[in-house]
């Protein structure tokens, strides 16, 4: 078991940094077509649509660095907002399927002939989560290593 | 990956909050100055025009809305009938294979031609020009008053379908 967790973590950091390393490039790229992906899951006011498709590729792409190579405070750090931005994606997602929208997620592509959202973004993000937070415990243990107890 | 593990001291859970922030700062400066090195007519604006756009006007109006794939379903299912709301120059020029042209302007005298064709729960999918334009979902509301039930707006229209490879057809037949 303890030669297995170093590998696994390891494995996670990878999967975890590559996907979102990968998934910000397009949107980094095209931020209007990024816009009118956030638009269609019809969460956020208007208002908001550009600001998050200008920053939040860039929050992808600094959370998916610093889970495969900062120290570990930053590591969790990254880990925990990586975990929490899959669950308001899995949440909006699933709000898209429940009303029907036949609409791309918007993850890794912004192009109209991108694969429109199935179940199967659900479990995927379900087992991103699951990589990201072991990631997060992992690194927070090794960043706040709990101190014996003095001896009287 | 112990329940313990997860369980922070005040001040840890302070500096990894703080490390998050830096994280966060970092992100949107980056974002930001990217933002501003990007010439200006292909910058985003801070604040879209998002009430006016036609997919959430037909989300707004209980229209419902299709994409690409979703368009390339209809255009080849055999019981779907697709109108293109765009004028019989337009449609002439090039049009999605199959469809109709029923100019939003000439619906009440053109619409006879195709009863034959059209029940009230027909599949119906209607497109205009692209994403600018908002006569595919006039088109639409106009239908729906006259009791047409099933119907679906394809915003990307026909210069999306074109922009990705779709076939066309020109002449005035379908």
């Amino acid at each position: 078991m303890n030669r297995v967790r170093p590998a696994f973590i390891w494995l996670a950091r990878l999967a975890v940094a590559a996907i979102f390393l990968g998934a910000c490039v397009a949107k980094i790229q095209d931020p209007a077509a990024f816009a009118l992906a956030v638009n269609r899951y019809r969460i956020l006011p208007g208002e908001f649509v550009n600001l998050v498709a200008i920053v939040l590729p860039w929050i992808e792409l600094a959370t998916g660095l610093a889970v495969l190579a900062a120290p570990a405070r930053l590591r969790a750090a990254g880990a925990a907002i990586l975990a929490a931005m899959l669950a308001v994606f899995t949440i909006a997602i699933s709000l898209n399927l429940v009303r029907g929208i036949e609409a791309s997620c918007g993850c890794f592509s912004t192009r109209a002939d991108a694969a429109v959202s199935d179940g199967w973004n659900l479990v995927r993000n379900g087992a991103l989560i699951w990589l990201a937070l072991a990631v997060y415990l992992d690194a927070v243990r090794r960043a706040f290593p709990r101190r014996a107890p003095e001896a009287p | 990956m112990t329940a313990g593990a997860s369980a922070l001291r005040r001040g840890d859970a302070l500096r990894l909050a703080g490390a998050g922030a830096a994280l966060l700062a970092v992100s949107a400066a980056l974002g930001l100055a990217v933002h501003f090195l990007r010439p200006a007519a292909t910058r985003l604006p801070w604040v879209g025009d998002w009430a006016h756009h036609v997919e959430n006007l037909a989300f707004r109006a209980g229209v419902p809305v299709t994409f690409l794939e979703g368009a390339r379903m209809r255009v080849g299912a055999a019981d779907a009938v697709v109108f293109d709301a765009r004028i019989p120059e337009q449609y002439a020029a090039g049009h999605l294979p199959g469809a109709f042209n029923l100019p939003l302007e000439d619906v009440d005298r053109q619409l006879g031609a195709h009863a034959a064709r059209l029940r009230p729960d027909t599949p119906i999918l209607v497109y205009c020009g692209g994403a600018d334009c908002t006569d595919a979902l006039e088109l639409a509301l106009k239908l729906r008053e006259l009791g047409f039930s099933d119907l679906t707006v394809y915003p990307g229209g026909y210069a999306e379908w074109v922009q990705y490879g779709g076939a066309t057809r020109a002449g005035a037949a379908p």
